[in-house]
């Protein structure tokens, strides 16, 4: 059983031996000048830009872009924070704006 | 004309040297094409496109292999990228399908029958091609250049520009590939 079934595989193996080489459909030259006068742009060289790997690439390069500008630019804006109050304060200081200066304040020293 | 000739023909745009180059390889670029994507119109379609593939490119041949080997290999990556595009189509239309659209049922490829077998291989033959069609793309090529085309381990090689080595190993992996496929159809 086995043996015949191994001799079986092995003549399916094999059937391509002594094959003759297919030939082109008639009027092939004529079909291939029609399409190279139409200004045939062959579909590898049409559509990369379709490609299932160059669309995810794409993708991917996008949403990198977007992460490293929403990362850097929430880190930028805790530091002009801390740094914008530093600022504040030093000016506060510097012309004496403190909670107390108030016209009020000024009134009573009056 | 001999190669240098025909090159230089092509080069220069002259239509008989085109001409004599399409009619002394159209057949070869068909039967490598046919048994890669196994369908006729398609590859038709690839032996057109390496046609004018050839013709637009040939300032870029540098002429460190025969012709015939920049054919084969144009044909063969021509076939793959039918086959490639075949297959995310395929993909494309189950989605489509998914979400109601796109109407054509889903259908397996019929038999593939070479026209070059004889009558009484062809039945095993297209067993043979419906698991050449499953192998992976590089045992493919070198089965279908080998068996089909008859093309020696080296001229294999030089196509798929590897070596001899690599070559006989595809072709080992091939064989038992196949024969794992052919004996589980056969249960």
């Amino acid at each position: 059983m086995n043996i015949e079934q191994n001799k079986k595989t092995e003549e399916i193996l094999n059937s391509l031996d002594g094959a003759q080489r297919a030939s082109v459909p008639d009027f092939f030259y004529t079909r291939l000048k029609a399409k190279m006068e139409k200004g045939y742009e062959p579909d590898a060289t049409r559509s990369w830009v379709l490609r299932p790997a160059f669309a995810i690439a794409a993708l991917m390069a996008i949403l990198l872009i977007n992460a490293t500008v929403l990362f850097t630019r929430t880190n930028n804006t805790k530091e002009n924070s801390v740094v914008d109050t530093d600022n504040l304060q030093s000016i506060a200081a510097e012309y004496r704006l403190s909670e107390s200066n108030s016209l009020y304040d000024l009134n009573v020293e009056k | 004309m001999n190669e240098l000739e025909l090159i230089q023909g092509l080069r220069s745009g002259d239509e008989t040297a085109f001409k004599f180059l399409v009619a002394n390889y159209q057949d070869r670029v068909f039967n490598t094409a046919i048994g890669i994507v196994q369908n006729a119109e398609d590859a038709e379609d690839v032996a057109q496109e390496v046609f004018i593939q050839v013709y637009r490119s040939i300032h870029n041949f540098k002429g460190e292999s025969k012709l015939s080997t920049w054919l084969y290999r144009i044909a063969t990556t021509r076939s793959l990228d039918l086959l490639r595009s075949r297959k995310s189509k395929k993909r494309f239309g189950f989605i489509q399908r998914l979400f109601g659209e796109g109407n054509e049922p889903l259908h397996e490829i019929p038999d593939f029958n070479h026209p070059g077998i004889a009558m009484d291989r062809k039945e095993n033959a297209a067993k043979l091609f419906k698991a050449i069609a499953q192998l992976p793309e590089n045992q493919k090529t070198a089965f279908t250049l080998h068996k089909l085309e008859d093309l020696s381990y080296q001229e294999v090689s030089e196509v798929m520009q590897t070596s001899v080595a690599a070559v006989e190993s595809l072709m080992h992996r091939a064989k038992q590939n196949l024969k794992k496929m052919l004996e589980k159809e056969s249960g």
